[in-house]
């Protein structure tokens, strides 16, 4: 209880050290989240309408993804990002760049795999209408981006909520090095092995009320779309 | 009509789920005016139309259309984008290209002309099953095209719906290739200068309008009692 009255004080000071873990982990994650987007949206949207050889085998090697280990991620980063790996040259291991990297890999799998699967649902619903136009593969893709923008939002931010949770690939690849990639989760983890609960419990505090928040924007959501999707 | 169109079957064979839809079936329409269509159900009158439409292919035969992308279709199961009225009505030109302003002009007009501007910004998939259907008809006439193929279009149509409907395709029969599927003998009297029957699969006879009123109780005795 002692802890839990600890960590409350310690978020309603507005600790300096405490806020830049939280501003640095949202930086990292939003970033990875923004580029997961852009990439994962359009793979998914032209997987769901395009019927090609060996569909089947990436829908399962992305959903395959979705369990890699971020710890895995991590290592393999390292290995190549580190001075003597291939990708030594960029000179990124160590800072947040990489850790975006790193999320980026684990949250696309999330975020394609959950998209395909609802994008095909409004495909399928599609199917004869968009035969009756000669609608056009890009026409198509738009379309369906534009109607299940509700839907995805949703599956976005799935990748979001695992992203900022996420501590084994991080803490390899970014080496929670104090006020330039320490972020929350890594933190936890450090303050925990070192006996501080009441910073690794503030953060964990932190980073429920953030997920919270989250699921209250997917909820908002969700029910505007209910008036407004004209579903 | 400005260029006569054509549309011919030519041997077809159709095969779905086992089932034998179409067996070396031909037909021509490439008459002028209004074909319309008759037949039981499960004659495969609705396959037709989308075959003639390109939505099906056939197994085996030829399909010999001279106006593939001047094709309007109103299917007998509508389906409408999770997007209101407008946005439905407008898809066909924007696919096209057409430019926005040009979309809204053209919709609105049409939407003014058959009476449902009002209902314009409403959820296209919430609508009532007539007035879905008279909007999945104004959505296939929107960017006026030379062959129009609509299928069952005033099944769930009220009386001005209806009246709306069929004015405009007798207005517009001289300018355009009409190919109707109906249950409606009164319908088909009113409208067809082709009158066409097709039963399993198999086209069974042909009749000018003359004839076919002329003819109504024999054809009504031979094909559908």
């Amino acid at each position: 209880m002692e802890i839990l009255y600890q960590s409350i004080n310690l978020i309603f000071s507005f600790d300096q050290n405490l806020y830049e873990i939280i501003f640095l982990s949202l930086k990292v994650s939003l970033n990875a989240l923004l580029f997961s987007t852009i990439i994962a949206l359009p793979i998914s949207a032209f997987v769901a309408v395009k019927n090609f050889y060996g569909k089947k085998v990436l829908k399962l090697f992305f959903n395959s993804l979705m369990a890699l280990p971020p710890v895995f991620v991590g290592l393999i980063l390292y290995i190549l990002f580190s001075k003597s790996g291939p990708f030594g040259f960029f000179e990124i291991l160590y800072t947040p760049q990489i850790m975006i990297i790193a999320q980026i890999i684990i949250i696309l799998p999330i975020i394609i795999s959950i998209s395909i699967e609802t994008l095909e649902i409004i495909n399928k619903e599609y199917e004869d209408f968009f035969l009756m136009f000669n609608t056009t593969l890009k026409k198509k893709i738009l379309t369906l981006l534009w109607d299940a923008r509700f839907s995805l939002v949703t599956c976005i931010l799935s990748g979001l909520g695992r992203a900022l949770s996420e501590v084994g690939a991080i803490i390899i690849v970014g080496g929670n090095i104090i006020h330039y990639t320490r972020v929350m989760t890594t933190t936890i983890a450090l303050e925990t092995s070192r006996g501080n609960l009441s910073l690794a419990m503030s953060l964990g505090i932190i980073l429920i009320v953030i997920a919270l928040i989250l699921n209250s924007i997917a909820l908002i959501i969700k029910n505007f779309s209910i008036k407004n999707s004209y579903d | 009509m400005i260029k006569k169109v054509k549309i011919e079957l030519k041997n077809i064979f159709l095969k779905l789920d086992k089932n034998h839809i179409f067996k070396n079936f031909s037909l021509d329409f490439s008459t002028e005016g209004i074909s319309v269509v008759l037949g039981a159900n499960g004659s495969g009158k609705t396959i037709l139309t989308k075959i003639i439409k390109g939505i099906l292919k056939v197994n085996k035969g030829k399909i010999l259309i001279n106006r593939k992308n001047a094709i309007g279709y109103a299917p007998q199961k509508v389906v409408f984008l999770r997007r209101n009225v407008f946005d439905n009505v407008a898809f066909p030109l924007r696919v096209k290209g057409d430019s926005e302003f040009h979309v809204k002009k053209k919709v609105n007009f049409l939407l003014k002309e058959f009476d449902v501007f009002d209902k314009r910004f409403l959820s296209a998939r919430s609508l009532s099953a007539g007035n879905a259907q008279y909007i999945s008809f104004i959505r296939a006439i929107i960017d006026d095209p030379e062959v129009l193929i609509l299928d069952e279009p005033c099944s769930n149509l009220d009386e001005v719906y209806r009246k709306k409907v069929e004015l405009y395709l007798k207005k517009n029969k001289k300018k355009k290739k009409i190919i109707m599927i109906t249950h409606d003998f009164l319908q088909a009297k009113r409208l067809g200068d082709q009158i066409l029957i097709i039963e399993k699969g198999e086209f069974k006879a042909k009749f000018t309008k003359n004839k076919f009123v002329k003819n109504e109780k024999s054809i009504i005795n031979n094909f559908f009692s």
